[in-house]
């Protein structure tokens, strides 16, 4: 039925946090990433956040995509039904936050409900389509890619805070502008991972 | 134009009846980076600091708190204080404001003839930080606004 | 034909069914069920339906904690002290706190969501305070910036208060405003007069409640107030007051004064009531209060202006009213049976005559005041 790629799952879950990290190797979830990343505690929980998100839509999109859309021919429409899926797991999961940590929720304020428009979750659905994955080959590189998007995040926050109180960024590239230039190093960092495991 | 959360935070709470019952924005539509940028600009042409200006209008309150509410003459303005029970958040939510009114017209012009926006203006200790730290004078058509141009004639 | 109407039909179904679950889990979560709200360590102890905000929650159960946005999060005024841990201090209640509030666990009542049993504590009279339906049955302007509010209680309430204190207003929307506010008053009328409340309220520039107390409010309207709030009162003790108010700062005095005069209340205190300004078109009252004080020889009335024009022909005190503060109590006032502060205004002028009061032997913890803050 569907020609997945003979791919360990082990491997598959290294690549996708290292190799093919979603956001430093493919740059997808740029936004909140670079917004998130200011405060440490609140990317810890977006950190979190995403890789549940992702987990779970990847679970969910893949039994929709081989029992819905594929058997009735639908594959057209299927952008649309994977945004309507992570729309509503989104939604599941802010309130779950909310009632578990009214505080986490708060500090999070509007990327919790941005969650929706990353291109990261869309990204690694997608990829799983275009792959032609297995349902544990799915899940794993689901949650794998939001565990590569966390730490990608965690990384960032970090040397963010060091940055923070050095004064020989000048003034003109302080906050944004310095953070994108560290995104492009951590990039090229990543870039020495690759040969280590393909799976693309 | 797209707007940092805190700003559009900001935007929400400058609405009339949220947090005054005119609001900050008065009539003007454009958003507020964009009103921010503008006055900027007013003021480096102008030759104005936004640090100096707060500190002169601070000054000219205190002066005028001596007159205990009543109008009292500094230089060459008017300067009355009044209060008012409780206090105001900075709409960006980084402080507390005492609710007071200060204003200043110039001392040789009769009270009753003196038209807010036109001869006289009135700050508080909210506008002197919302132009201290913020940068922002309110929008075009508010009864609060620093307008720059104002601001230097009357003040300087 | 069928491929036309398949795609839609799986959407709308998928879309169902998530919104199902959505709903359920919403039900799950939210449903917090039946909690118990103990007040003061267990003095009062309510059954409420959780997961409301605690102010709202208070309010359902005739407990009105002040609040003067309605709930929203900006005036901090809705303070309480939550002893059972709800979870650290939220980012909308850290602007109100100070660093000791955040130790002893106050918190922002409309910030905190009634999850589970709570323990809180609250100031005593906030058990005496309720909301009163009135109608306002007279409105009269003592200046061209104050007015004078009567407001008769409906519905055979009564109101018991202090002299001294203050209600809470309740401003409907209006105009361009959308959402209902409250704002503080002090009470002008006396306790006696059980079915009343007068109020003296100033125009404040951009002020929400004062604009629409002068712009829009009309005799016979009905307004709702909450109350009695506050700690500034007359301290049973035979010493003399000396009480300094300009304006709207009045209000409280006016209670004081006539209450002590109709009932005889307080019979050792002898009363001095510096009232400023700086023209005459800024005072009011001033036949009454100097009728008062020819009637009744416990009251001293001594109004000053600070800049009085020629054609007024002022014959009372000139200049700010601290310096004839000081001038009073240094040279004329009866210093026999001890002297206690009473200010009601700005911090300015409250700092202010504090400083003439212990310039001249007044010790701070007999000075009262009612800071508008």
């Amino acid at each position: 039925m569907i020609n997945a790629p003979d791919v360990g799952l082990l491997s598959l879950f290294l690549a996708s946090i290292l190799t093919s990290n979603v956001l430093l190797a493919n740059f997808l979830g740029t936004c909140s990433f670079i917004s998130i990343s200011k405060d440490f505690k609140s990317s810890m929980g977006l950190g979190v956040a995403v890789t549940m998100v992702i987990g779970i839509c990847s679970a969910i999109c893949w039994a929709v995509l081989y029992f819905i859309i594929k058997p009735l021919g639908i594959e057209y429409l299927s952008f649309i039904i994977f945004i309507i899926v992570i729309a509503a797991v989104v939604q599941m999961l802010e309130m779950i936050i909310d009632r578990f940590s009214p505080g986490l929720y708060l500090a999070l304020g509007i990327f919790l409900p941005l969650i929706t428009v990353n291109c990261a979750v869309l990204g690694v659905i997608l990829f799983m389509q275009i792959r032609n994955y297995n349902f544990m080959q799915a899940v794993i590189f689901g949650f794998g890619s939001g565990a590569g998007w966390w730490l990608a995040i965690m990384l960032l926050a970090s040397i963010r805070k060091k940055l923070d109180n050095n004064n020989a960024v000048p003034a003109g590239l302080k906050g944004t502008g310095i953070t994108l230039i560290t995104i492009g190093f951590m990039a090229m960092a990543f870039i020495g991972f690759s040969g280590m495991i393909a799976v693309q | 134009m797209k707007t940092k959360p805190e700003d559009r935070i900001a935007y929400e709470k400058m609405l009339p009846g949220v947090l005054t019952a005119q609001g900050f924005l008065g009539n003007d539509i454009r958003p507020l980076a964009e009103i921010i940028m503008e006055d900027e600009q007013e003021f480096i042409r102008l030759g104005l600091d936004f640090e100096e200006v707060a500190d002169r209008l601070d000054a000219l309150k205190q002066a005028g708190e001596k007159g205990l509410g009543e109008p009292i003459t500094v230089g060459e303005l008017l300067v009355q204080t009044g209060d008012a029970r409780g206090m105001l958040p900075c709409p960006w939510g980084d402080g507390l404001y005492h609710k007071n009114a200060i204003s200043i017209q110039p001392a040789d012009k009769p009270q009753e003839a003196c038209v807010e926006g036109e001869d006289m203006l009135i700050f508080s200790d909210l506008s002197i930080h919302l132009l201290r730290v913020h940068h922002f004078c309110q929008g075009l058509g508010s009864p609060f606004r620093l307008d720059p141009v104002f601001l230097k004639h009357l003040i300087y | 034909m069928t491929q036309i109407l398949i795609g839609p039909l799986a959407v709308a179904i998928i879309s169902t069914v998530l919104a199902f679950l959505i709903a359920i889990i919403d039900k799950v979560l939210n449903n917090y069920g039946q909690v118990k709200i103990s007040i003061n360590g267990g003095k009062k102890v309510l059954e409420v339906k959780g997961g409301s905000p605690l102010l709202g929650t208070l309010a359902a159960e005739g407990i009105f904690v002040p609040s003067a946005c309605g709930g929203r999060g900006s005036c901090g005024a809705c303070k309480c002290k939550v002893t059972t841990d709800v979870g650290p201090h939220l980012p909308t209640e850290l602007p109100y706190m100070s660093p000791a509030e955040i130790q002893k666990n106050i918190r922002l009542s409309c910030q905190i969501k009634v999850r589970k049993d709570l323990e809180i504590e609250l100031p005593e009279e906030f058990f005496s305070v309720k909301k009163f339906q009135t109608k306002v049955e007279s409105i009269k302007n003592l200046t061209y910036d104050i007015k004078e509010v009567l407001l008769a209680l409906q519905d055979g309430q009564t109101v018991e208060f202090e002299a001294g204190q203050y209600v809470q207003l309740v401003v409907p929307p209006y105009g361009e405003i959308t959402e209902s506010v409250q704002r503080a008053y002090s009470m002008s009328s006396r306790p006696l007069d059980k079915t009343h409340i007068e109020l003296l309220i100033r125009l404040v520039p951009g002020g929400i409640a004062t604009t629409w107390v002068h712009k829009f409010l009309k005799e016979g309207d009905r307004v709702e107030v909450v109350g009695p709030f506050g700690e500034f009162h007359i301290h049973d003790t035979p010493a003399t007051m000396v009480c300094v108010a300009g304006g709207s700062g009045m209000a409280p005095f006016k209670s004081m004064l006539y209450h002590m005069y109709e009932t005889g209340a307080f019979q050792e205190k002898e009363i001095w009531y510096f009232f400023g300004a700086r023209t005459t078109k800024d005072m009011f009252y001033l036949d009454e209060l100097a009728e008062l004080a020819a009637r009744w020889p416990r009251f001293h009335f001594v109004p000053a202006l600070s800049e009085p024009k020629p054609e007024e022909n002022w014959k009372g005190d000139v200049g700010l009213i601290t310096d004839v503060l000081d001038r009073y109590v240094q040279s004329t006032i009866d210093k026999s049976k001890g002297l206690e502060g009473y200010l009601c205004g700005s911090p300015g002028m409250i700092n202010a005559c504090i400083n003439v009061m212990k310039k001249n032997g007044m010790t701070e913890d007999k000075i009262y005041f009612d800071k508008f803050a």
